[in-house]
């Protein structure tokens, strides 16, 4: 207990009390300060309160690996450690807020916009200053022990704890989208979801924590037997294999019938982007070029999708032809998109894919903004419409379905693209291409000596990464019908490329999972809308540091990047005081003395 | 081997997904088609009706949408228009007293979506408002790109009429592009150019002018209206140039206008790009007019320009000219004021106010009570209600709609000299230096 | 056996081929393209200049745009000054740096508001700008070094993908975080009247400011190359930009080397905002963004790693953006030039790196590893 010095305490505390100051500064709890979870009274804010406390409660209680070692901490003393942490924490976040009171909240609005008597209201629950502020530490104390105990607790308990928690978590955030579920399906939503408050019932609650909850123990019992008997099943017999895929595909195929017109639109932007990162994905998880100018092959399917099949210009009097269009049927337009892309990337790529990594992103970067500045442009206005734009891109249709009114049927021709791209990444990396762009990636001086034309493959990589993203933008266009510039900025690359990191680089389901989580649920959660880029850029920066390797790792790729863990966990263990015996091991660490002369 | 058997799985499912789209392709949501009430001596016939009938039951709301910027850096559009549109359910009653009233004995509720100032914030709030069977009409949308080609088509396909308060661009009622459940009271841009136009060349006798816009559709369409008209009238324009909406450094931009020696520079830009021009072009071009338009007029502009030492003038709706003048002075400001604790943050809120109400007296005229509380409203019926309205005495002047959606037909615009204006920061009197009364048929 | 007579058709098509393949074919292309795109700049640059007299530009004008763009290449060049030392001691390209500046600016805003009202900003210029500067340095450097420990330092040894990528991510972060605290609204920056108007040097009439900031970025880039010349930090710096595990095993603290660069980087950032706030008296959450693709972009051009780089590169930039669509693209009569600035400059940095990978000052050479 010793060990865990009260400068671990201090540290977690101070940082929790600091996340919690930024949190109000960046505004989160002004807005959220209403948003029913549960019954009245849990609401986002409040949760948002607890947050820090009980994070940083359990970062510290976390088990230390000593001299090769793993020990846990015993859950009585965890208990305590959580409490003391959230005290600080706590005790921090409270001396901000009583600061800012003391100082004069409209002098401090001066500089932090969101400070205002309604949030320092919040944040002591409606008691004023000095009684509120308590209130707030035994929050962060609670957090602070949740935290610390949840860290603690035998396995057995703390998952499925954890899961129930999350998801009524997830269910209350998701309030109104579930019950247009439940409407569609016929039934009655009232016994989960109050019509009053919009968030779950208690009853509600409960019984999504209990059912959570009770699964996640099936599951995890006996150290987690069962999902991993479950697992070896399906690796043995290659037959329940396919018979997964196939229940997975059909799931997928029923799933807009069954959520609705809203659910299945986020659902087709969600497929639009999964296509976009397996593109990416090949050129960045396989082939290991960095590229940063995405959005050029997007808009560039997008606009000659749109002047192919007959849409035309907005402009000040109504319409206007485009200087080159074609009204030709879109499956055939679509292949000559996704010809012309390709075309396009071996292009561009030809010239600059000798240069090294940070170069090549820069100046695919400079690529992707000359496009986006290409479709705002009056150069390029009689041809795409300049700021105005194009509207009446084909509406797609074939055997009676219509992929532009009916967000249900779109999906399914995403759907459909989805599949052939995910086919396509499927044998390109099990193929001879795919070896080739492993050697490339790991060692492209040892690829070249070894025979592998560097240049062929990575032409390849690019040429076949612009198809897809290519045909990415013609979907795009075909769903939403109205092509503006302002579709085609920077983000949609970051976005992109966020997608393929935070799902694993070279990681097919990885794609789907980066999607569903970066698109998927922002669609859903509409109320994050004005986050979502600061949620965007946390989410990225915290993945890198914590799981470079993604979400759903391609086993590959993470043996390349494990080497590197054990540097990383160098710079944790040195806060805990141990840099000596670790610094003799690890190269590159600080040895002290003093720095000589050069000359 | 395992390469086939994949590919026929792919196949089959590629297969199967559209047997299963062409089968279970129920209408979607939106049409409210709970199929014809049967209602006593109704009049109503709701399965001659294209769109069904939205029922309301007795006791329960009448449900009004809005779609309008409600986050993001247009917000303070949306949030405007969306005050205009409470204070018009608080005029139900007759008065503005901070209570909602009531109509035809049934509450009003609204339900607000996000249109994100872009084509994808528009459908994803349209889709989600036509999927909601309750919604009788639509205020929205705040920005052109989210409203033209998306949520126009995505709500007229389902016969939900929308009417927005804020869409200015001209292409939304054109002969090509309108959409039938479509209609606005903000004012068609052509409106606005023709007045400034007509301002600059006939009362302060420049001649000779240069336009320079943001990458918005707004400020392309309305910098297109007036060079239109300015032609017309028979002005040069010497300039016509264009910046992106994230660039500071416009000296070399203005420097190369400056070689044409213009007396007018047009810049109908949102801010900063405003705010940054009009400081910039000080030192560049000295003597030029500079000329803004509704999309600069606002605080922001103030605080970020500061003293100017051109002359700067910004157009906007002139709510002082009609009948209702009074009206707005004394009762809707302050009731406004009461709303949302503080100034208007744009100009559009008595047009989301004038929607609004249009929109109701169309209820009013088409809805069927069953002499128990419950209202059928035929969607065509409702539409066509809508577009019949004539003569209506709006806030924002007299209100016609024409078949193409365009209802503010007699458009007030003022022409006001910074730093008077009628926002937070702007110095008092807040009165224009010129003002017109156009209507569509009379400009280009 | 068989072999002989068969092979020699064979034979003779792969000396064909091979005569084919001893053509040095990228040289070619390369030289094709190089003598292409010339030729559209020169024929570009001939038209505009034989305009008929009422559209052409006027000497005036051509100063000015000279003027305007070595004044914002300046700009770029304090910037770029810190891209160019984090990537010499750290490979990697600090994509959060244009933030780094940003928070300066505001800082340095927040400060200056209060000033003018007051009438301090006007009453006492060198002491307000003095506190101005000061302010700005501090943040900047505050929130580089909080960068470094937070985003960078537990990610140095990790494949080159990885700190790029968290750049981005934490650049991202940074400006909503600022748009977070301090609103969306463009806010504008108070000019003391003692730096308004001109002075009038060698017979031109130049900005006060912009004489200020040349002078600033002359001082910065000479009292740099100093202090990593001659000064202990600074050749520790070197060393570690040179090979950190040998520095290290010479006993240089490699943290405290890098922990030095990112303060300097800052320094420089923080300077560079309240210039920039005053050139264009405005500053803005996204104000970071655009002039810090602009200002790496300026790095890499001038070659990357190389301080002198850094400063060619910038002012080079700056004068592209102002003449490349006055004297470029004007010729070819493309409507609104100016909004394709940024695009112009980009398709001069592909074709400069395509024909000197290690941009200007550079080896010339494709740099391995």
């Amino acid at each position: 207990m010793g060990e865990l010095a009260s400068r671990g305490v201090l540290r977690a505390g101070l940082a929790g009390g600091v996340v919690a100051i930024y949190v109000a500064l960046v505004g989160l709890y002004t807005r959220f300060a209403d948003l029913e979870l549960v019954g009245e009274q849990i609401t986002l804010g409040r949760v948002m309160l607890l947050a820090p406390a009980l994070a940083a409660g359990s970062v510290v209680t976390r088990p230390r690996t000593v001299g090769g070692e793993r020990r846990p901490v015993a859950s009585g003393p965890g208990l305590t450690i959580g409490i003391l942490t959230g005290l600080v924490s706590g005790a921090t976040f409270a001396l901000a807020v009583a600061f800012a009171d003391w100082f004069g909240v409209d002098r401090i609005r001066e500089v932090f916009v969101q400070i205002s008597e309604a949030l320092i209201d919040f944040l002591t629950f409606g008691l004023g200053v000095p009684s509120g502020l308590l209130a707030l530490i035994a929050v962060s104390v609670a957090g602070g022990a949740i935290g610390g105990f949840a860290r603690t607790a035998p396995a057995d308990l703390r998952k499925p704890a954890a899961v129930g928690i999350l998801a009524v978590l997830l269910l209350g955030l998701l309030q109104r989208i579930v019950p247009i579920i439940f409407v569609e399906l016929g039934f009655e939503a009232d016994w989960l979801y109050s019509p009053v408050t919009g968030g779950l019932t208690w009853l509600g609650a409960l019984l999504i924590f209990a059912a959570s909850a009770a699964g996640s123990f099936l599951l995890t019992r006996d150290g987690g037997r069962a999902s991993e008997r479950m697992r070896a099943k399906v690796q043995k017999a290659p037959a329940a294999k396919v018979g997964l895929l196939v229940a997975i595909l059909a799931a997928a195929s029923i799933l807009p019938l069954l959520l609705g017109t809203v659910i299945s639109e986020v659902l087709g932007q969600v497929m639009i982007y999964v296509l976009l990162g397996l593109g990416l994905n090949i050129v960045v998880g396989y082939a290991g070029l960095l590229d940063l100018g995405y959005v050029a092959f997007f808009a560039f399917g997008a606009y000659t999708t749109g002047l192919l099949t007959g849409a035309f210009l907005n402009t000040t009097t109504g319409a206007a032809q485009p200087a080159l269009s074609a009204d030709i049927n879109f499956y055939f337009a679509v292949c000559i998109v996704a010809l012309l892309a390709a075309g396009v990337g071996v292009l561009i790529g030809a010239p600059v894919l000798r240069l090294r990594g940070d170069y090549l992103a820069i100046v695919t970067l400079g690529l992707g903004e000359i496009v986006s500045i290409i479709t705002a442009s009056k150069w390029a206005q009689p041809l795409i419409g300049g700021p105005q734009g194009m509207r009446g891109v084909t509406k797609a249709e074939i055997f009676g379905l219509n992929f532009q009114d009916n967000p249900q049927h779109f999906y399914y021709l995403a759907l459909v693209f989805v599949l052939l791209a995910l086919f396509v990444s499927r044998r390109l990396s099990a193929s001879r291409v795919g070896r080739a762009w492993n050697a490339m990636r790991e060692d492209e001086q040892v690829a070249e000596a070894m025979g592998v034309s560097t240049i062929k493959f990575k032409l390849l990589a690019f040429a076949m990464g612009g198809a897809i993203g290519s045909l990415g933008g013609a979907l795009f266009a075909v769903s939403i019908g109205s092509l503006t510039p302002a579709s085609f900025e920077i983000l949609v690359s970051i976005t992109a490329l966020a997608v393929v990191i935070l799902g694993g680089l070279g990681s097919l389901p990885g794609v789907v999972v980066g999607a569903l989580v970066l698109i998927g649920l922002p669609g859903l959660l509409r109320e994050f809308e004005e986050y979502r880029a600061l949620i965007y850029g946390g989410a990225l920066v915290a993945i890198m540091i914590l799981r470079p390797q993604g979400l759903v790792p391609n086993i590959r790729r993470s043996r390349e990047l494990e080497a590197d863990e054990a540097s990383q966990d160098a710079w944790a263990k040195a806060a805990t005081g141990e840099a000596e015996a670790v610094a003799a091991v690890v190269p590159g660490g600080a040895l002290g003395g003093e720095p000589e002369d050069l000359g | 081997m395992r390469k086939h058997k994949f590919f026929a799985v792919f196949a089959m499912f590629a297969a199967l997904t559209f047997v299963a789209a062409a089968c279970g392709d129920d209408d979607g949501g939106g049409t409210g088609g709970t199929g014809p009430t049967d209602t006593t001596g109704g009049a109503v016939d709701c399965e001659a009706d294209e769109f069904g009938c939205v029922e309301v039951a007795a006791g329960a709301p009448i449900v009004l949408g809005s779609l309008n910027a409600i986050s993001g850096d247009t917000a303070f559009l949306g949030t405007d228009v969306n005050n205009g549109v409470i204070l018009a359910i608080d005029y139900l009653d007759g008065t503005l007293d901070q209570t909602p009233g009531q109509l035809l004995g049934h509450d009003v509720e609204l339900v607000q979506e996000d249109d994100g100032c872009s084509a994808e914030g528009g459908q994803a709030g349209g889709t989600a408002i036509a999927a909601n069977p309750d919604i009788v009409a639509v205020i929205g949308t705040t920005c052109s790109s989210a409203a033209l080609g998306v949520a126009d088509t995505i709500l007229g396909d389902k016969g939900i009429l929308l009417v927005s308060a804020a869409n200015t661009n001209p292409g939304l009622t054109s002969e090509e592009a309108h959409q039938p459940f479509y209609a606005r009271t903000a004012h068609n841009d052509k409106i606005q150019g023709a007045i400034v136009a007509e301002y600059l060349f006939n009362e302060l006798g420049l001649t000779t002018a240069a336009t320079i816009n943001d990458e918005s559709p707004y400020a392309d369409g309305l910098a297109a209206a007036f060079r239109a008209n300015w032609e017309a009238l028979g002005g040069t324009i010497t300039a016509i140039e264009q910046v992106n909406s994230g660039d500071t450094d416009l000296g070399p931009v203005l420097t190369s206008i400056a070689e044409g020696d213009p007396e007018v520079l047009y810049g109908p830009n949102f801010n900063p790009v405003c705010a940054l021009t009009a400081v910039q072009a000080q030192d560049i071009m000295p003597d030029v007019v500079q000329v803004g338009s509704d999309g600069c007029l606002e605080s922001g502009f103030i605080e970020s320009a500061g003293e100017l030492s051109n002359r700067y003038i910004a157009s906007y709706p002139d709510t002082t000219v009609f009948a209702e003048g009074a009206f707005y002075q004394d009762e809707f400001l302050p009731a406004y004021e009461a709303l949302s604790g503080g100034a208007p943050t744009a100009g559009f809120h008595a047009h989301g106010f004038d929607a609004a109400s249009i929109v109701f007296d169309a209820i009013e005229a088409v809805a069927v009570d069953d002499g128990s509380g419950n209202l059928t409203i035929p969607r065509t019926a409702l539409k066509d209600a809508l577009f019949a309205t004539s003569g209506y005495e709006g806030i924002t002047g007299i209100i016609t709609c024409t078949p193409l959606g365009d209802c503010a037909t007699d458009v007030a615009i003022g022409l006001f000299e910074y730093p008077f204006w009628a926002v937070e920061g702007g110095s008092e009197p807040a009165d224009p230096v010129y003002s017109d009364v156009k209507s569509l048929d009379e400009v280009i | 056996m068989a072999r002989g007579t068969k092979d020699r058709p064979t034979e003779e098509r792969g000396a064909q081929l091979g005569r084919l393949e001893g053509l040095p074919w990228r040289k070619i292309i390369l030289t094709v393209l190089a003598v292409f795109l010339v030729s559209i700049l020169t024929i570009g640059a001939f038209k505009t200049l034989t305009l008929p007299a009422d559209q052409r530009y006027s000497a005036a004008a051509w100063r000015d745009f000279i003027i305007l763009g070595v004044a914002q290449g300046s700009i770029y060049a304090l910037i770029a000054l810190g891209y160019t030392l984090v990537y010499g001691i750290l490979r990697m390209i600090n994509f959060a740096h244009g933030e780094v500046f940003m928070f300066g600016a505001f800082a340095a805003f927040f400060f200056a508001d209060a000033y003018a009202a007051s009438g301090f900003l006007d009453s006492n210029p060198v002491a307000s700008m003095a506190i101005l500067l000061v302010v700005a340095m501090v943040t900047s450097i505050g929130v580089a070094l909080l960068l470094e420990r937070i985003a960078y330092r537990p990610l140095r040894n990790a494949p080159r993908l990885v700190p790029l990528i968290t750049a981005i991510g934490a650049s991202l972060f940074l400006q909503n975080t600022a748009r977070g605290f301090f609103g969306a609204q463009l806010r504008g920056f108070p000019v003391p009247s003692a730096l308004e108007g001109t002075w009038t040097i060698f017979g031109l009439e130049l900005e006060r400011v912009q004489v200020i900031v040349v002078v600033t970025v002359v001082v910065a880039v000479a009292g740099l190359s100093l202090f990593l010349a001659r000064t202990r930090t600074g050749k520790s710096m070197r060393a570690v930009a040179a090979d950190s595990e040998i520095a290290s095993l010479m006993g240089i603290k490699v943290d405290r080397a890098i922990v030095t660069t990112f303060a300097i980087g800052g320094l420089l950032a923080g300077v560079a905002a309240v210039l920039y706030a005053i050139t264009f008296q405005s500053v803005n959450f996204s104000m970071g963004f655009r002039p810090g693709i602009a200002a790496f972009t300026a790095a890499v051009l001038g070659g990357i790693g190389s301080i002198s780089g850094a400063a060619l590169g910038g002012v080079t930039l700056g004068l592209l953006q102002s003449l490349g669509p006055a004297l470029i693209l004007t010729g070819y009569e493309i409507p609104s030039p100016f909004q394709l600035k940024d695009a112009f400059t980009f398709l001069v940095l592909v074709m400069v790196l395509i024909f000197r990978p290690g941009g200007l000052l550079g080896s010339g050479e494709a740099e391995k590893v």
